[in-house]
């Protein structure tokens, strides 16, 4: 595997749906800031889909993480492959569901209109 | 002078960010909306304003309509300075984003666009390696791992309160894994960049997360910065470099006081 920059040209800009979440939801100059009476309240439906840091959830997660993992080069020798392989398949299908729930919830969200900020 | 129609009116005027006036848009170029409305340029002076007319009645801020203004401010962005405005700004017509926003603050918006002149915005996203940055938390704290022997033999339902200080702990060793990686990143681009900041951490293990303001011809140079830090982390971070990009993260301290 080598450097995983992304490269300038291909998507460019600010990436992805969770990148650009992340660069324009809450973020860019402020118009009301400047304009008063005109400024039009656009209702979003968006809603703010990043993760919460620090919860009891998060440390729940990381103790099960840690706990599946296979540490052969520094304890006894002799676990199963299987468990390894589990512990390796669990980390990055957990990661990459993480970077996918973003646009999930989203979506979810956008469907139920009706439905504000749930949590 | 519109205040009183502004709750019966149909179309609002959206608006994108704020450009020099010589901007000229792409005749296919999409904006927001469903289906995707034509951008338009509304000048005064020296400076204008990238605008769509947009239903008032549809609920906005489908994904579309997101990836839609970042894509024609970031492909702005590319080429002139643009005063990015947060996504879901709307104003009542053409008229008064020519007179209210434009006119209204006109020193202000030429001051802030020629500080702008050919900075352009980069995004540096560095994510942790589930499994490799645990076992580095294990093999710096005896205490974590004694946590981890003494907890992995319980079943799900038992030891609650230990595995929450267990994950805690490593939250906090990640925490402090962050605090370090974002400052070495951040030493490495210093130089190349005329500001970064630090965006807060979008995920638990996130290793970096900065945005910085460079010049446009810089960007090979904070490419390669980035790159080499990358491959000295191979396989313990993953990173990735977003941009150019308008730049959404160093204007939102112009805003003026009251």
């Amino acid at each position: 595997m080598t450097a995983a920059v992304e490269p300038y040209g291909g998507r460019g800009g600010s990436g992805g749906l969770a990148d650009v979440i992340d660069s324009i939801l809450d973020k860019g100059l402020v118009i009301d800031a400047f304009v008063r009476v005109s400024v039009v309240g656009i209702e979003l439906v968006t809603i703010d889909a990043r993760i919460v840091v620090a919860s009891v959830d998060t440390y729940l997660q990381f103790a099960e993480a840690v706990n599946r993992l296979d540490l052969s080069s520094t304890e006894k020798k002799g676990l199963p492959q299987l468990l390894d392989d589990m512990a390796e398949g669990g980390a990055k299908s957990k990661t990459k569901g993480a970077i996918e729930g973003v646009g999930e919830s989203l979506r979810e969200s956008l469907q139920d209109t009706e439905k504000n900020e749930g949590d | 002078m519109i205040s009183d129609t502004e709750t019966a009116q149909d179309t609002v005027t959206y608006v994108y960010g704020i450009v020099p006036a010589d901007v000229e848009t792409e005749p296919n170029a999409r904006g927001v909306g469903d289906p995707p409305s034509p951008v338009e340029i509304i000048r005064h002076g020296d400076i204008a304003a990238l605008v769509s007319e947009i239903s008032a009645a549809r609920p906005f801020g489908r994904p579309e309509d997101l990836t839609a203004h970042a894509r024609l401010l970031d492909a702005v962005a590319a080429v002139v300075p643009v005063l990015p405005l947060r996504f879901g700004s709307g104003m009542t017509n053409r008229d008064v984003v020519a007179v209210e926003l434009l006119a209204n603050n006109y020193d202000d918006f030429l001051a802030i666009l020629r500080e702008l002149e050919g900075m352009t915005q980069f995004v540096v996203t560095g994510r942790y390696v589930e499994e490799v940055i645990l076992k580095e938390v294990l093999a710096d704290s005896p205490q974590m791992s004694r946590l981890r022997e003494r907890t992995r033999k319980l079943s799900e339902n038992e030891g609650r309160d230990e595995k929450i200080v267990l994950g805690e702990g490593i939250n906090k060793a990640i925490g402090l894994k962050r605090i370090a990686d974002t400052g070495a990143m951040r030493d490495a681009l210093e130089p190349l960049c005329a500001e970064i900041t630090e965006r807060e951490a979008a995920h638990e293990l996130d290793a970096v997360n900065l945005a910085c303001l460079g010049e446009t011809g810089k960007r090979g140079a904070i490419r390669d910065a980035v790159e080499e830090f990358a491959n000295r982390h191979e396989g313990r971070i993953e990173l990735r470099l977003l941009g150019p990009m308008a730049p959404y993260d160093f204007v939102m301290a112009q805003e003026p006081q009251d």
